[in-house]
């Protein structure tokens, strides 16, 4: 791990510091609720640009950005106002991510602020050594192209820099909660996913147990080939829980409903549970995940017991998909620059280039095979034949007559 | 005065389980007295799938049968189908002592050889029907009985069913005490009343289609040469509605008898029907388009599949009298143009029983066409006297008692 110092240098015994920045009003939200739902190990500090929203915040820290450009109005959904701003608060920034082992960034792109201080606090927090997630939105189609391409751009900035990116698109809200459902309701269920997978990363880097996770599995498995992060995480304190937890996690939207786990190369696979979680239980969501995950997968798997016997059993499932394979990481740093690099980093300035080992090995073929791991909808899907299900069928030359003879002849409707 | 009987027949389908209690006089009137009936429950594709629901079915039938023809009931003549029914041709020769004359006994020994055609071990056969004998290679001789000859060859036509399936059924009416005389095939049993000699002796194809399974039988020069059952009918056409309309298969049920059609052309565009909404149903638009080209896709492959099989023993421009098409679901709209067009140059006729009097009610719908023929070939295996020439091939169905 020579490209994270700060994990070299860390003491056996000291606890790693792990910090949530909520950048622009959005990512203000996302990190507020975090912080508000779970007392996770964290620092919170929020970062914006509009004091309004600052003052509102629950955070521990918060630190305006720009109060001579924008004059704690905010950027108004303009990049070029945040930047100006970002640059304004640049020892701000460098300060927020200092001394963290662990940054992670949540925003919501395609406004002003965020959108242009995510990318370069993503790229300060590398230089500095820490390991980055990015836990980031991007907007309602309906809100505009422009929109979508200021989030597009931050989001390719950042991919370059972050070791991970939890990409939640707003779009798939819709698929999240019911048509019908207030839109509070929606937010906070979109919210909750989120706040989900930043509460599993910490638990996975924090957790010790009879397994922990490698950090270089972790690593390799998260390493953002341009791809798209697989998360899903369920919980269950049942009888059966071992299975229904692992259900609800398969359940989850980031996974496509369990679709995407086949197309993932590498699986991390963490479970959590109470000191009576057994081997028996282990196995058997194994057993499971390794049903619903290609035969290629790589599987990680990490346990970790608590002293106590209330807490639920926890299943986390992380994957990475690279089906978008565009944005590599072999060229980093790109030409338009937006900040400086601070001097004082620079000797950790190459590692920022190099992937970690463990995750280098990874992306070459998937970005290879990734054109053709689309999976297409099978023909071995049950084919419909209603009330003749379970009975004797008709077959006659080798045709199900049983099943209808349109569907057979495919006749469009 | 010749003596009256009093046959019933029984049909246990996939649709509704009919009875029909028939006076038959000996010179060939058929008088039906009454028909019974009652909703089809636990059976699909014309076999028993719910042993008891089926019992209380035929249970309710008969009863109905009882009150209305003021009859009891006391043995039935069962109709029998389904999926499992086979048949084959089988060819036996019997070498005859020099100078002799051919008596029933050698007859029934060629028939008891033609048996022993190669059927399945768990199989029983059902009918050995008589096509034609031969007497030292002399062609169609139709009784042999009294003939000289040293070399009797008969050719039998052999329909056979899985016994266990068969047994089934008949233990379903025996739990009320009733005795089964004898079972018979749908396909056998419709051709005694829809089809007559003249049709017979021309090459006629009679399709029973009902609700699980069709049924099918070839006659020509007088015998038959092929029959069949194809585990399809119109339980699929609903089923088929019920998947591609994505309706209750109760709707479908009423909007395949309502509306459907098979006729797919000069539908006006835009053309739909509604359905009211129902208890947990939130009602919709049909397009009548896409509901009879359903129908009509499903009615087409079984055309196809039959023209196959028929196809292989006779080919169509033997068939002088063309097809008929009987039972339930050939009341479906538009299926002689269905069947038109697949048997390109082949007359397709809609038929239903004939030659019974009766309540026209009764026989002249085509879904009774089977039950009714059971009563009508009881009364031909039961008139036993040689002179007896309703049919001319009685002597078969004769010897086909099983």
């Amino acid at each position: 791990m020579i490209t994270y110092p700060r994990w070299l240098e860390r003491g056996i015994d000291k606890e790693p510091v792990l910090r949530l920045l909520g950048i622009g009003n959005a990512g203000v939200n996302i990190a507020d609720r975090i912080a508000v739902r779970a007392s996770l190990p964290l620092e919170t500090i929020a970062l914006n640009s509009d004091q309004q929203s600052l003052n509102a915040s629950v955070a521990s820290k918060k630190v305006a950005l720009g109060p001579l450009t924008t004059h704690g109005l905010g950027a108004g959904g303009d990049p070029e106002m945040g930047l100006e701003a970002a640059r304004e608060s640049l020892s701000e920034l460098r300060l927020a991510v200092d001394g963290a082992d662990v940054i992670f960034l949540c925003s919501g792109l395609g406004g002003g602020t965020g959108s242009s201080t995510a990318p370069q606090l993503a790229e300060l927090a590398r230089a500095n050594g820490s390991l980055v997630v990015a836990i980031v939105t991007t907007p309602f189609q309906f809100e505009g192209r422009r929109r979508t391409q200021q989030a597009q751009d931050a989001l390719r900035i950042i991919s370059q820099h972050a070791d991970a990116i939890v990409h939640f698109e707003n779009d798939r809200m819709a698929e999240i909660t019911a048509a019908r459902t207030e839109a509070e309701q929606t937010f906070a269920a979109c919210d909750d996913i989120l706040f989900q997978s930043v509460a599993s990363l910490t638990r996975l880097i924090t957790c010790s147990g009879p397994m922990p996770v490698a950090l270089p599995d972790l690593l390799g498995v998260l390493s953002s080939g341009g791809g798209s992060f697989l998360f899903g995480n369920g919980e269950s304190d049942g009888g059966n829980r071992a299975h229904e937890a692992l259900e609800i996690a398969l359940r989850s939207p980031l996974l496509d409903r369990g679709r995407l786990l086949h197309e993932s190369k590498k699986v991390l696979v963490h479970i959590s549970g109470p000191a009576s979680l057994t081997f028996a239980e282990v196995a058997t969501v194994m057993q499971e995940i390794s049903r619903s995950t290609s035969p290629l997968a790589l599987l990680h798997l990490g346990v970790s017991a608590a002293k106590d016997d209330s807490a639920p059993l926890i299943v986390t499932l992380i994957g990475h998909c690279g089906t978008a394979g565009k944005e590599s990481k072999a060229q980093p740093l790109p030409t338009s620059e937006p900040i400086r690099k601070p001097a004082e980093t620079l000797f950790v300035e190459q590692p920022t280039e190099e992937i970690p080992a463990a995750s280098r090995q990874e992306p070459a073929p998937t970005k290879q095979t990734t054109p053709k791991v689309k999976q297409e909808d099978l023909p071995l899907e049950p084919i419909a034949r209603g009330r003749f299900e379970k009975i004797e069928p008709t077959i006659v030359e080798g045709e199900d007559l049983d099943v209808p003879t349109f569907l057979r002849r495919k006749i469009k409707k | 005065m010749a003596r009256e009987k009093i046959h019933v027949g029984l049909e246990i389908g996939t649709t509704k389980v009919c009875a029909v209690v028939a006076e038959c006089r000996r010179d060939g009137e058929m008088r039906i007295l009454g028909v019974g009936e009652s909703p089809s429950r636990g059976v699909r594709k014309g076999e028993i799938i719910d042993f008891k629901n089926a019992t209380q079915c035929v249970h309710d039938a008969l009863a109905d049968a009882e009150d209305r023809s003021d009859h009891q009931i006391k043995d039935v003549w069962l109709a029998i189908s389904g999926g499992h029914i086979n048949s084959l041709n089988n060819r036996s020769s019997l070498t005859l002592p020099e100078e002799s004359t051919i008596s029933a006994k050698e007859i029934e020994s060629v028939e008891f050889k033609a048996k022993e055609a190669g059927i399945p071990k768990e199989n029983v056969i059902i009918h050995s029907v008589i096509q034609r004998y031969y007497v030292d290679g002399q062609k169609g001789v139709i009784d042999p009985h009294g003939m000289m000859g040293t070399k009797l060859e008969a050719d039998f036509h052999i329909i056979h069913g899985v016994t266990n399936r068969i047994q089934n059924a008949i233990r379903c009416v025996r739990e009320f005490d009733i005795d089964v005389e004898d079972i018979v095939v749908n396909s056998v049993a419709s051709a005694q009343v829809v089809l007559d000699c003249q049709q017979k002796e021309a090459g006629v194809v009679l399709i029973d289609i009902g609700g699980g399974v069709t049924d099918y039988i070839v006659y020509k020069d007088g015998a038959v040469c092929h029959s069949g059952v194809i585990a399809l009918g119109g339980d699929h056409i609903t089923n088929d509605l019920c998947i591609g309309l994505r309706i209750p298969i109760a709707r479908a049920e009423k909007l395949k008898i309502e509306e459907g059609s098979a006729i797919t052309e000069n539908i006006p565009p835009g053309d739909k029907i509604t359905l009211k909404n129902d208890t947990g149903f939130s009602g919709k638009d049909i397009e009548r388009q896409m509901l009879n080209m359903i129908i009509q896709a499903r009615l087409q492959e079984l055309f196809i599949i039959l023209r196959k099989r028929i196809h292989d023993v006779v080919p169509e421009h033997f068939l002088g009298a063309g097809i008929l098409l009987t039972g339930g679901c050939s009341l479906m709209r538009g299926i002689r143009e269905v069947a038109e067009s697949v048997f390109s140059g082949t007359p397709v006729y809609l038929a239903h029983a004939q030659s019974v009097s009766g309540p026209m009610s009764a026989f002249e719908n085509p879904q009774l066409s089977t039950c009714i023929g059971a009563a009508k070939y009881a009364q031909a295996v039961h008139a036993e006297m040689p002179e007896e020439t309703i049919f001319d091939r009685l002597k078969g169905f004769l010897s086909g008692r099983a």
